[in-house]
């Protein structure tokens, strides 16, 4: 029971006994008072009666006279004469009831009060006994109002004790809710840190609970730090820093398969003189400076561009996977630009011929070899033209590109709900034989024959025309349609640009508090760069989400791992791995040992880690082994 | 001995006064108890040793030879016909209690005096006598409906008129009664009075709550000096 609720027992409790107490006695004392004045009244009046009767003739009617008037103008139940042998000569008796109090209450305080008596003389004879009693019934109702009137002021004062009572605990216990909003977080898994209290027994606590939230994400920091190391020593090249080939490869191949990114794109490549002719040029340690100093320059070529990640593949030969630019030319030039005003006037001396860029467009689903020997021979094109040269070339056959004002007609019907559909794909458990739940991916029907779009092609255009908020509104409904019709829980992914909409947030809240039931059966995930783009509105997000009893993950994750400590605190329901680790992890024992670690971590503090882009069921229970909860991708379906 | 149950007395007169006001609720029980042993049992009869022991510690020997003749003349006049019970104790107080006004024996205007003091002082006023009287006839078995105290306008000749008390007898309520006077040394039918007027008669009916032995928890009691008296008359032993 809550510390108000005993207080408030505590202080009812209190006030029935102190007023009982106090009505028991004020009662009895007022009856005994009554008791007596009325006692005394009826002596002193029946003496003075019979005194002024005494002194009058004795005849019938001025006895009845003089009876009446003292009796109708006086407050009695009755006044009698009776004579001496018996006999009732005048009687007055009140015929009325004095209503006001319940019988109950007059039954328990009974007022006894004597008669009066007095004796009339006439003359040396006595001529009759005066008898009479006053009026008692009053005192039943003034005590009655009296008990009532204290009823009503103790409980007045009960309530203002227990209103004040209330907010002096309140402020007493103000420094206990933090406590218990602590624990209560970490129960959650969210580990955070409260201020210490003034009062010492609780300062002690807090104390405590924050040594140990610090202590576990100490662990955990030290933890991430060790994997990111390792991630990167297994994923990128040591001297430029950017993705090692079979991670680079790896990363191709999921935007070639996956659905994260547009259907179509532009891969670059970039030679610089063989390796081995620059190493006798330059010497060994200006060789790395010039590959580091390229490599810095792909690298940031990619800021800002989602999916854009560059590689080194060969000695000298490095690739940059563009899915973002419209033409295969913008980005070979962009690239070109970049190196020829960056890289190549500190070299020029010493190596006129620097480089050479081939780029191509890529198509989803185009095998990684047919896309590699075309951009080799863009490249070959481009040495035959000249040094620091580069030859794009785009795709001829490529259906011609959608006009803007088409996009926003199909997009802003989309918004209103026609349009789109969703396509489920199964999430199996890490022994392949329970499904944990579908994913759902949306698709836009581009005409009347039905034609889909996956997601990766028309949301970068509809996130250009900020319309993300109702396409992923439009998801969340038909998600729950489908709940309702189908067993299973469905994730939703939502868009980077969306989390950050308040106006969304506040909408799909009410949404969803409309649905509680759905709720607990919905999945809600944002890509991995979303998070950390728009950290905070996310954490508002995963904390109404999870308030109304959704789940919450992250998705494609791991790319940014060195800031993932930000999540621990968030109370993250499950995390789902980049394809690129999961991609060939049977042949990668660095990814093996990386991911092994990081689902440890991620258990540790209670997130359910699922591995994505999964090509080969046999990977299933390599995947399992280490430590995967569950996994998703072509091979699984 | 006496003393310290006195002191007993008026200590339970206060406890019970305390539990009457509904100040100590809890202690009725015992008090009451207490009280049925200590003033009940001990007033359920004229306690003529305490009076004797009184009259001898207040007011010395002569006083308590009174007392003692007093008891004798009880207890010799029990068995009597009511018409000479009357004479015997008109005539033992006529003629062993002399007439004083208060202010002489008392210091005071006006003092209704128990028969105690009465007997004590060995003198008394018309209101004195007429009580101690009274409370004879009635501890010798007299009915209360049949006494009376008469106040009673006195003029004898063509003397001033003055306020005097006297005690009357009714042997039928209807009859004219019979006057015990300490002014006239016989007991005469109210016809043979005519020197006297009668304004006003009272006796003790009705005076007690609820058939109640002692009206002592009742502060009003003090307030009247006819309940006083017959207040402080218990007090010295009396029961009737």
């Amino acid at each position: 029971m809550s510390l108000i609720k005993q207080l408030w027992i505590a202080i009812i409790l209190v006030m029935t006994m102190a007023f009982a107490a106090s009505t028991v006695t004020s009662v009895l004392s007022a009856r005994q008072y009554l008791q007596q004045q009325l006692q005394v009244k009826n002596m002193d009046n029946a003496t003075a009666l019979a005194l002024s009767l005494t002194q009058l003739p004795k005849d019938p009617v001025m006895m009845e006279l003089q009876v009446a008037a003292q009796f109708d103008a006086g407050h009695y139940r009755f006044i009698r004469i009776v004579s001496p042998t018996g006999e009732k000569l005048v009687e007055r008796v009140f015929e009325g009831k004095i209503e006001g109090a319940p019988a109950w209450f007059a039954n328990l305080i009974p007022i006894v009060v004597q008669p009066g008596q007095a004796l009339i003389q006439d003359n040396w004879k006595q001529y009759g006994l005066l008898t009479l009693a006053s009026q008692e019934q009053y005192v039943y109702k003034s005590l009655w109002e009296g008990t009532l009137e204290l009823l009503l002021w103790f409980v007045l004062g009960g309530i203002a004790t227990g209103v004040a009572g209330t907010f002096l605990l309140r402020y007493i216990t103000r420094p206990l809710n933090d406590v218990v909003g602590q624990a209560e977080a970490i129960s959650e898994r969210r580990f955070v840190l409260i201020p210490e209290p003034h009062t010492p027994e609780l300062r002690a606590l807090a104390r405590g609970m924050n040594d140990m939230v610090n202590r576990l994400k100490a662990m955990f920091n030290e933890e991430s730090a060790r994997l990111d190391a390792l991630r990167k020593k297994v994923n990128r090249d040591a001297v430029t820093g950017l993705s090692s080939r079979e991670y680079f490869m790896a990363h191709l191949r999921e935007v070639l398969t996956g659905e994260q990114f547009a259907a179509s794109g532009s891969l670059v490549l970039v030679r610089l003189m063989d390796l081995n002719e620059l190493n006798a040029i330059l010497g060994r340690q200006a060789t790395d400076s010039l590959l580091k100093e390229v490599g810095t320059e792909l690298y940031e070529s990619g800021n800002g561009r989602i999916g854009q990640r560059a590689g080194r593949v060969k000695g000298a030969e490095f690739a940059v996977v563009c899915p973002s630019h419209e033409t295969a030319l913008a980005a070979a030039q962009e690239i070109h630009d970049r190196l020829l005003n960056q890289v190549l006037p500190r070299w020029k001396d010493q190596v006129p011929d620097l480089f050479h860029i081939g780029a191509v467009r890529y198509r989803r689903e185009q095998s990684i070899g047919s896309l590699m020997s075309s951009a080799d021979e863009a490249l070959a094109k481009a040495a035959n033209k000249g040094t620091n040269t580069f030859e794009a070339v785009d795709d001829a056959q490529a259906k011609p590109a959608i006009a803007a004002e088409t996009w926003r007609n199909l997009l802003t019907e989309a918004a209103r709900g026609d349009r789109l559909a969703l396509s489920f794909f199964p999430v199996m458990s890490g022994d392949g034989k329970q499904l944990l739940h579908r994913e759902s991916a949306v698709r836009l029907k581009m005409d009347e024959a039905g034609t889909l779009m996956s997601a990766g092609d028309f949301m970068p255009m509809a996130a250009q025309l900020n319309l993300t908020a109702p396409l992923d509104l439009g998801v969340v409904n038909m998600a729950i349609a489908h709940l309702q019709s189908n067993s299973g829980d469905v994730a939703v992914n939502l868009s980077a640009e969306t989390i950050a909409d308040f106006h969304f947030r506040n909408e799909l809240a009410l949404l969803l508090k409309a649905q509680p039931d759905a709720c607990k059966r919905l999945l809600f995930e944002v890509p991995e760069y979303g998070v950390f783009r728009q950290f905070d509105a996310f954490r508002d997000l995963a904390r109404t989400l999870k308030a109304l009893g959704c789940r919450v993950g992250v998705e494609y994750f791991g790319q940014r791992f060195a800031e993932s400590d930000k999540l621990a605190d968030l109370a993250l329901d499950y995390i789902k791995v980049h394809p690129s680790y999961v991609r060939g992890i049977a042949d990668n024992n660095g990814n093996q040992e990386f991911l092994t670690g990081l689902c440890k971590v991620a258990h540790a503090i209670g997130i359910t880690v699922l591995a994505l882009g999964v090509e080969r069921p046999e990977d299933l229970a390599l995947l399992a082994k280490l430590g995967f909860d569950g996994a998703t991708g072509p091979g699984i379906r | 001995m006496l003393q310290a149950r006195r002191v007993l007395q008026q200590c339970l007169w206060q406890l019970q006064r305390l539990v009457r006001r509904g100040r100590l609720v809890g202690l009725g029980v015992v008090v009451a108890a207490l009280l049925a042993l200590g003033l009940g049992f001990g007033l359920a009869a004229t306690d003529y040793d305490r009076m004797l022991n009184l009259a001898q510690q207040q007011y010395g020997a002569p006083a308590a030879q009174t007392v003692a003749a007093w008891r004798k003349l009880i207890e010799e006049s029990a068995a009597l016909a009511e018409a000479d019970k009357l004479n015997k104790v008109n005539t033992f107080f006529n003629r062993r209690v002399l007439y004083k006004s208060d202010m002489e024996v008392y210091k005071v205007e006006d003092y209704w005096a128990t028969p105690l003091e009465f007997m004590g002082h060995g003198a008394g006023d018309c209101e004195d006598f007429s009580i101690a009287k009274y409370i004879t006839l009635r501890i010798l078995g007299v009915p209360n409906e049949r006494l009376r105290l008469i106040y009673v306008r006195y003029q004898s000749g063509n003397t001033a008129p003055i306020a005097h008390m006297v005690l009357g007898y009714y042997a039928q309520p209807l009859d004219e009664p019979v006057i015990l006077d300490n002014m006239v040394s016989s007991v005469r039918p109210a016809s043979m009075r005519p020197d006297l007027s009668p304004v006003y008669s009272f006796n003790s009916d009705g005076l007690w709550v609820g058939g109640a032995t002692t009206s002592s928890a009742d502060p009003t009691a003090r307030l009247s000096r006819w309940r006083d008296v017959l207040e402080r008359m218990r007090q010295d032993g009396l029961a009737f």
